[in-house]
Order: structure tokens, then sequence, then C-alpha cells
């Protein structure tokens, strides 16, 4: 039989539905174009009232691709946190009402919780690839930049955080300075890979502590830019490979820094990457070269559960099943839970 | 229409104490400037003045933060930069921020300007040299 548990995420800008059987995905849906052709409508917009437009298409479609019906479930996952409070409430209300009906465990998932659970999707054949607690994760999208220290699956500490600005936002809002349209970062990537790193920097924070801060790069960043112009009109045009480099460049050295100084201050070689920007290949070739000069060993989950998915939400709540730890019927979101 | 001056990053938490001397109830608070002005900076030492427990940070990817201060109060910091339409506002439930007689703090309102209500107040931040900043404050009377 096995444990099979439903996953749907609905925090912020996408309704995603998975299904996972003992660890491993049978079906990780995110609304899509795709999806509403079969329901014959189109992707509604941004936020909460489109969750709600979304919500039944995923989920039928996470149930019929994992190719299971709905009396098989063993229990049913949500996230209640952090996030929008009226996208949370499609997630929340669809989940009670459904582990209501079947009469099967509800589910309460953190969502900064789940995207470092994501290293745990079991894949065949890659089982042992996952890290050894404690690891290090480094947590690393749009809207988050943590580092957290996790003991074990259902334990673990966020020990630093961004004090303003997320290091993705750093890229996007860099980005539209250089004329590139939201979400700029991807594009930031590409540019860069054919640009001079070392031609320009840019100001980097100092913060005693592990916390982080990208707003002031963000503004030194756009001064330098403006101060170039007054020279020269086609500056970004002309160094636009060049900018994108030495931008990525002062972002990735912020987010090492501090985590080469938590693996120092915890003995803790083993590194996980979580989030979207876990697919900046500046990252990961930094990653991977200090890793190979500090004998870290690095974990980075495939990029469909880095980004906000709700595979990493089921299985948050395949690990929750194991220890038992259900919710009430009565939960309702929390747009400000923490880990 | 009033003005308070921001010399530099030591004058901010005296500045937000001006700010808060002249609102010291609730409301609609449209923070307008350039790219880096410090809108969120501002925010942010606004919200330790008003005793706010949990971590201020940008909201332009959550779209809406809300913090609680230690008074059990809330406060609503809002992020309209990757809005593209009124439409999604409406869909995120703006109202019920809107009118909940708590402190609402708005980035980029330039996108919701017609959803926003009688007595709101609109707070220009200017760039200035030497990195001062100018607040320019007017209030709706309306």
């Amino acid at each position: 039989m096995g444990v099979l548990i439903l996953g749907i995420e609905s925090s912020c800008d996408d309704t995603s539905a998975s299904v996972v059987k003992d660890g491993y995905v049978l079906s990780n849906v995110m609304a899509s174009q795709e999806v509403h052709q079969r329901y014959g409508g189109v992707v509604p917009e941004l936020a909460s009232r489109a969750h709600q437009q979304n919500i039944i298409p995923v989920v039928d479609y996470a149930m019929s691709s994992a190719g299971i019906g709905i009396e098989k479930l063993s229990a049913v996952a949500f996230t209640r946190g952090p996030g929008l409070l009226g996208s949370l409430l499609v997630g929340t209300s669809f989940s009670k009402g459904l582990a209501l009906s079947r009469n099967i465990p509800l589910i309460e998932v953190n969502h900064l919780q789940a995207h470092i659970l994501a290293h745990f999707i079991a894949q065949e054949g890659k089982e042992d690839d996952q890290p050894k607690f404690p690891f290090l994760c480094l947590l690393v999208s749009g809207g988050h930049t943590q580092l957290v220290l996790v003991n074990d699956y259902l334990d673990m500490k966020i020990i630093g955080r961004t004090i303003d600005d997320a290091a993705g936002e750093a890229f996007d809002k860099c980005a539209k300075v250089l004329g590139l349209r939201y979400p700029g970062g991807p594009k930031m990537d590409k540019l860069a890979a054919t640009g001079d790193a070392e031609a320009f920097t840019f100001s980097k924070p100092s913060l005693p502590d592990l916390n982080y801060s990208f707003s002031g790069l963000k503004t030194s960043f756009l001064y330098f830019i403006r101060d170039q112009l007054k020279n020269n009109a086609n500056f970004i045009q002309d160094r636009k490979n060049d900018l994108a480099a030495s931008l990525q460049k002062t972002i990735i050295d912020i987010l090492m820094d501090k985590l080469i100084v938590a693996s120092r201050n915890t003995g803790i070689t083993q590194i996980g990457i979580a989030g979207g920007v876990a697919a900046n290949s500046g990252l990961r070739t930094t990653l991977f070269n200090e890793a190979k000069y500090r004998n870290w060993k690095i974990f980075i989950p495939d990029f469909n559960y880095s980004t906000d998915n709700a595979a990493m939400v089921a299985i948050t709540g395949y690990y929750k099943y194991l220890a038992k730890d259900f919710t009430k019927q009565t939960i309702v979101p929390d747009a400000r839970l923490n880990i | 229409m009033e003005q308070i001056d921001i010399k530099n990053l030591n004058d901010l938490q005296g500045a937000a104490k001006i700010f808060l001397r002249k609102f010291d109830k609730p409301g609609i608070f449209a923070f307008y400037g350039e790219l880096g002005a410090g809108k969120t900076t501002f925010i942010q030492a606004i919200c330790q003045e008003l005793d706010v427990q949990d971590p201020v940070t940008s909201p332009t990817f959550s779209l809406i933060n809300e913090y609680r201060t230690i008074h059990d109060t809330i406060v609503y910091h809002f992020d309209f930069y990757r809005i593209e339409s009124v439409n999604e506002v409406y869909d995120l439930g703006y109202e019920e921020y809107f009118f909940s007689d708590q402190y609402c703090f708005i980035e980029w309102p330039e996108k919701v300007e017609m959803l926003l209500p009688e007595r709101s107040t609109r707070i220009k931040i200017e760039v200035l040299t030497n990195n001062a900043r100018r607040l320019i404050i007017s209030e709706d009377k309306t």
C-alpha cells in the first residue's frame, strides 16, 4: 500500500499540487496554460482569486497523473504559511474540506521548512544523494534569504536571514536597472556568463552576525550606473555583460561569506541549497569550487523542486505523517509563520 | 505640504520619530520614490518606532507583509512593484487591509493610485546629494 500524501502549495503566485508515495514523487503539477486548457480556461493573473480558479484543476491533474484515486490518500498536507493570507486560505480551506470528507489526517506545512525538505525527495538510484544531519541550508529565492541549521527533518533553526531585500530580489531589481524585464535574475545569469566579474566592484554590507543585507548593494549599483551614464549615454549597452557579471559575483560573494562563517562556526560541511536562486549558474560554480577547497558536500534539489512547488509540501507532509504530527480542523493559515 | 529632511542614516530614526509624532494614529501611507530611494528603509525605521517585533523586510516578492507590535497591533507593509493591473489588487482582497484601521505602509503606490482611499497620506522620498533624503508629505484632506 505505502504512504500516499497529497501536498498543496498556494502561498504566493503559483498553485501547485503533488502526490508523493513513500517519499517518491508520483506527480508535481503547477497551474499552467496546459492544465487550464484541459479545463477550457486560461491562467488567471497573480494572487488569491487565481488560486480558487486553479485549485480543482491542479489537484485533479496531480491525482490523475499520479494514477491514483482520491480514496487511496493517506493524508493531505498544505502550506499554512508564511505567505499571502488570501492565497493561503484557498489551499488551507480546500485541504480541510478534503481531509474531512475522506476522514484522513490533515497536516500543516511551513513553506520554508518545505523548501529545505525538498532535499529529501527520493529519486530512483539517487537515494543516498541526500544530506546527512546536521546540515546547513542556504535558502535563496525571490522572497527569502535564510541560513538554516537543520538538525533533523522536523528540527531546524534559522541562524541568519536578510534584514531587508532577498538575494533574488537584488538580482531582479538590478536587472531592471539594466533594462531587463521582471524577473530579470535568470537573464542576468545568462549575461554574466560572458562578462568580466572583476570589471566593477560594488559595496558589500558588513553585518557582524550571520544576517544578510542586499538593499545597500542595490543602491550602490544604481548610483554607479547613474554616474557612468553622465559620461557615456551608452554605458549600460556597452558594458551590460560586465555589469551583470560583477553584480552577480558581488551577490554570490555576500551569500558565500556568511555560509563559510556558518560552516566554520558549526563545523558542519554538509551544505544544502534551496530556493529558486539555486538555479543560478554562477552560484553553483562558486559553490562547487568552494566545496573542493573546503571539503564540503553540496546538495541542490532539481530545479522543479527548488522553486515554489507542492512536491516539497508533500514530502514534508510525508515526514510529519511518519511522526504522526497531524493538525486539527480548527487550524487557520498564518501569514507570518516562522521556523 | 510638509517636509522632513534626513541628512544621513544617523538622522533616520529621528525622522521616523518626527513622522510618528505627526501621524500618531493608524492610516494609509503611500511612499513614492525611485528604486533605491529608501522606501523600505524608512518604513523599517517607522516600524521600529511602532515596536514591531517581526523582521521588517521588503515585500516585493510577498506583496504584503504583516507585522505584529508588542502592543498587539498589526502593521501592514505593501509593495506593488510586481503588480501589473489593478485587478490583481482587487484579487488580493486589499479592502480587508486598507480598511482595517491599522497602519498600512505602501511601496510603489503609483500602480494602485485609484484604489487609495480618501484621507491617505502621500510621502514622496527625494534623493538629494550626499545620500541625504527629503520627505515631502501631503495629506489628503477630502
